[in-house]
């Protein structure tokens, strides 16, 4: 039967409830800015009510403890998307460094090449000047030299990517250890029935910010969560994490290898790390082989060229270009291999002053390469796939990061803190506290009386 | 949907505009919608091409504002070799006429070799040290005095040169008769001595190339002796054989009115167009020895004026004009080149045009839609901002009694 004393236990655990609902409160308020961060809710319970015969009468609320508000669908397509958007922006970044050098300018590699042809057709008209014959080897040291830069851009970022790849493993087997370390004690707290709480919370931000680096797909197990890359190889499970290792491949270039030593470097499809192996091990091996191609197969049509006629000594023609003998790092090494403008094979019958075989070395402009193209469209395609690449990563990074900001609204209109919603709860909470302080005091006030009516009769 | 933060949206939101009036301001300030490369791969590569074109454009109009003067300069040449033949021819007229006195015709004599003289000057032409009428050698004086007998600088009575004497292979020796107008070239090759030359010699007259009479012999000085054995036959000899030193003409051989073409056959072209070249110069022996042999008739007429009958003057200036029109011929090849490189300069002209109006619809930005998009990105980032600072101080602290 209901009683003065069960109405201020009562009355206490509405305190407490309320009391539970304003720490919760004051928990997320702190925490709305807080990366990562799911908000808390108090879970508040009706009390088992007393019956007596016919009458139930409840017994207040209790405090059951403190819940955080999670979407895990949605957190796992943003750990997807932050993926494909840190792959993206991997790319974009190392595009970025070599567009410029493929954009036309006044040392471009289709502008020097421009201005060879131009020179030599210049001699055709004055091929008794000293002065066109300089401007020649001036502009074949302009163009070796384009062809030079064009490579050592590529080379260097790809260069530069290589020790990227060590980089991000190196960050990859921090978090994993750090996510490994977690789950012992999230599983604990789930055992006991107890919310995850801070603990996920901070998993979650460790393996988004994996996510950020690879490609790992999460399961969620009794002992935690695992964490494997693309093809299956752990990376995380229970208590224990999987390193990863790094050693130079036959190519020079840094792989990456499982706890078994096998060589997954080509299922890192995603993440920073993703972005950078492809484009380290696809994107700039491409265009570097077109550039490399197109340096070898130009500079020996000229060499072919100036081999058909005379210099003016009366000579046949020596190369004009010194290239490799084999097609991979020729606009590297590609040089002007002649010093003087006596030299440049105009001749094409021995005779100084004749420039019949110019005519040879201009055509060289438009005649089809071996790979198909003539030198000035083999460039221009060259352009095209730098831009086409960049675009793409642009158009990449630009569609994941508009994702990815509606996937976190999606995630923070569930597990976001709203301060107007605080402040709310805030006030229903304090309210609701006085109410159930004016009870204690009213029970009190009541006891008195009640003493009172004891003391008033004894007398 | 619960809205909780709305800063990452304002910020997304605010990025998005910037980045859209950053772009707007560009195309506007460079009045380029292509940049780089990645702003529009198709129109960067098209570029890439165009620009080529342009560039070949501007040097086939170089080449032209380089190559119409040297050709304007021959024509003149021409025109005034015209007028050293129409001399010729009035002088040749007067002298067949049969009132002139031998005096006179000996005046007459006197003034066409003037005639060849100012014809030979004209064919020696020169255009910022480009022989024009040299063929493909344009650095030497096509036409040079001919002398009967050349002799090697090397040889001596001590140590004579012999018909045994080895020549360096690959060395070349040419022989020009300015009578034939033709040029045998020899060329050593391995094992080749003089005895070789020699031969090779004799086998040019029997081909008519040198004149009959020219051969090559050990002088009594040692030295390689390359002769016509005649008084009216002249060559011009040179070598770049070491074994033989410089050939160089015997003080006092010179054959009178005697000139050899020491230039060659073929001529130097420029390129104007895309399959378009002209030559920039023109072959001497084609124009005043092979065929009509311009100086051939010249020295006929000399001949005949000096000693011969009225009909033999006649005959001789009926070969100079002849000879004339032959010149006249060859000249018209000349002026069409002159007159397609005028024509050319203004198609040129308008491909720039076109090019310039490609590359322009390529990568240039078209300006009323830039500054739209500009207006449009400034309204919509100043819409943005305005949001921004309306709606993030706004909270329910700010209406809750403090």
């Amino acid at each position: 039967m209901a009683s003065l004393s069960t109405s201020l236990l009562t009355a206490v655990q509405s305190l407490d409830a309320a009391s539970g609902g304003l720490q919760v409160t004051n928990n997320n308020i702190a925490n709305a800015n807080t990366p990562g961060y799911s908000r808390q809710v108090a879970i508040l319970q009706e009390a088992t009510p007393t019956t007596d015969g016919s009458i139930s009468v409840g017994n207040g609320v209790v405090l059951e403890g403190f819940q955080s508000v999670r979407d895990e669908l949605v957190q796992m397509r943003i750990q997807q998307q932050t993926q494909a958007n840190s792959g993206a922006n991997a790319q974009l970044s190392s595009m970025q460094q070599i567009q410029p050098t493929f954009t036309t300018s006044t040392q471009d590699i289709g502008t020097e090449m421009s201005a060879l042809f131009s020179s030599i057709s210049s001699l055709s008209a004055n091929p008794n000047s000293s002065a066109a014959g300089e401007a020649v080897l001036t502009a074949g040291k302009n163009l070796a030299t384009a062809f030079n830069t064009a490579s050592n851009t590529l080379t260097s970022q790809q260069s530069s990517l290589n020790s990227q790849v060590t980089q991000d493993v190196g960050q990859i087997n921090q978090l994993t250890q750090q996510v490994a370390a977690l789950n012992p004690q999230i599983s604990e707290l789930n055992a006991t029935g107890q919310n995850g709480g801070t603990l996920l919370d901070q998993q979650n931000q460790l393996v988004l910010s994996l996510s950020a680096l690879t490609n790992v797909a999460v399961t969620q197990t009794p002992n935690g969560v695992t964490l494997t890359t693309g093809n299956g190889t752990p990376l995380v499970m229970g208590a224990q994490s999987f390193t990863l290792q790094t050693a130079t491949g036959s190519n020079g270039m840094t792989q990456v290898l499982d706890q078994n030593d096998s060589n997954i470097t080509t299922s890192i499809s995603s993440g920073d790390l993703g972005g950078t192996i492809q484009t380290r091990d696809q994107t700039i091996p491409g265009l570097l082989g077109q550039l490399d191609t197109l340096a070898n197969q130009f500079g020996s049509a000229m060499n072919a060229a100036q081999a058909k006629g005379f210099d003016q000594s009366g000579n046949a023609g020596q190369n004009l270009f010194n290239v490799s003998s084999t097609v991979a790092g020729s606009a590297g090494d590609i040089s002007m291999a002649i010093t003087n403008p006596s030299q440049i094979a105009a001749s094409s019958d021995g005779t100084s002053g004749s420039t019949g075989n110019l005519v040879n070395l201009i055509a060289v402009q438009t005649t089809a390469l071996p790979a198909g193209q003539a030198p000035g469209n083999a460039y221009a395609n060259l352009v095209y796939q730098v831009g086409s690449v960049t675009s793409n990563a642009t158009a990449e990074a630009g569609a994941t990061a508009s994702s990815l900001l509606q996937l976190n609204d999606q995630l923070s209109s569930v597990s976001g803190v709203s301060i107007d919603q605080e402040s709310a709860n805030l006030i229903t909470y304090q309210t609701a506290y006085q109410a159930a302080a004016r009870v204690v005091s009213t029970v009190q006030a009541l006891f008195t009386i009640t003493l009172a009516m004891g003391t008033a009769a004894a007398e | 949907m619960r809205v909780t933060n709305m800063v990452p949206d304002i910020q997304y939101a605010m990025q998005q505009s910037q980045q859209a009036l950053s772009a707007a301001l560009q195309q506007v300030s460079t009045g380029l919608r292509v940049n780089q490369p990645s702003d529009d791969p198709s129109a960067s590569a098209n570029m890439v091409v165009s620009l080529a074109e342009s560039a070949s454009v501007d040097q086939y109009t170089s080449n032209i504002n380089s190559v119409s003067p040297l050709m304007q300069s021959a024509d003149s040449a021409i025109s005034a070799m015209v007028t050293s033949l129409n001399t010729a021819i009035t002088l040749g007229t007067s002298g067949a006429t049969g009132t002139a006195s031998v005096t006179n015709k000996q005046d007459m004599a006197a003034q066409v070799e003037g005639a060849l003289s100012s014809l030979i000057a004209q064919a020696n032409t020169s255009f910022q040290g480009v022989y024009v009428f040299g063929g493909s050698a344009t650095t030497t004086p096509p036409f040079a005095a001919a002398s009967s007998t050349y002799t090697s600088a090397q040889g001596s009575a001590g140590s004579p040169l012999a018909s045994t004497t080895a020549l360096t292979a690959g060395s070349v020796t040419t022989i020009s008769d300015a009578t034939t107008g033709d040029t045998m070239t020899f060329k050593a090759a391995t094992g080749d001595t003089i005895a070789t030359l020699s031969t090779a010699i004799a086998n040019a007259v029997a081909a008519g190339t040198l004149s009959a009479g020219t051969t090559a012999s050990i002088n009594a000085a040692g030295q390689l002796a390359i002769g016509t054995n005649s008084s009216t036959n002249g060559i011009v000899v040179s070598s770049n054989d070491a074994p033989l030193g410089s050939m160089s003409a015997v003080s006092g051989s010179q054959v009178a009115n005697a000139y050899a073409y020491v230039g060659d056959s073929s001529v130097n072209t420029v390129q104007v167009g895309n399959s378009m070249n002209v030559a920039t110069s023109v072959s001497g022996s084609q124009m005043l020895t092979s065929g009509a042999n311009v100086i051939g008739s010249l020295n006929g007429l000399i001949t005949a004026l000096q000693s011969g009958t009225s009909t033999q003057i006649a005959t001789a200036t009926t070969a100079v004009s002849t000879a004339l029109a032959y010149v006249g011929q060859q000249r018209i090849p000349l002026d069409n080149s002159i007159s397609e490189m005028s024509n050319q300069e203004s198609y040129l002209g308008q491909e720039t045009l076109t090019l310039t109006t490609q590359q322009t619809s390529l990568v240039g930005a078209n300006l009323a839609d830039a500054a739209t998009n500009l207006s449009q990105a400034e309204l919509t980032n100043s819409a943005v901002l305005a949001a921004a600072g309306k709606v993030m101080p706004e909270t329910l602290l700010s209406y809750l009694p403090q």
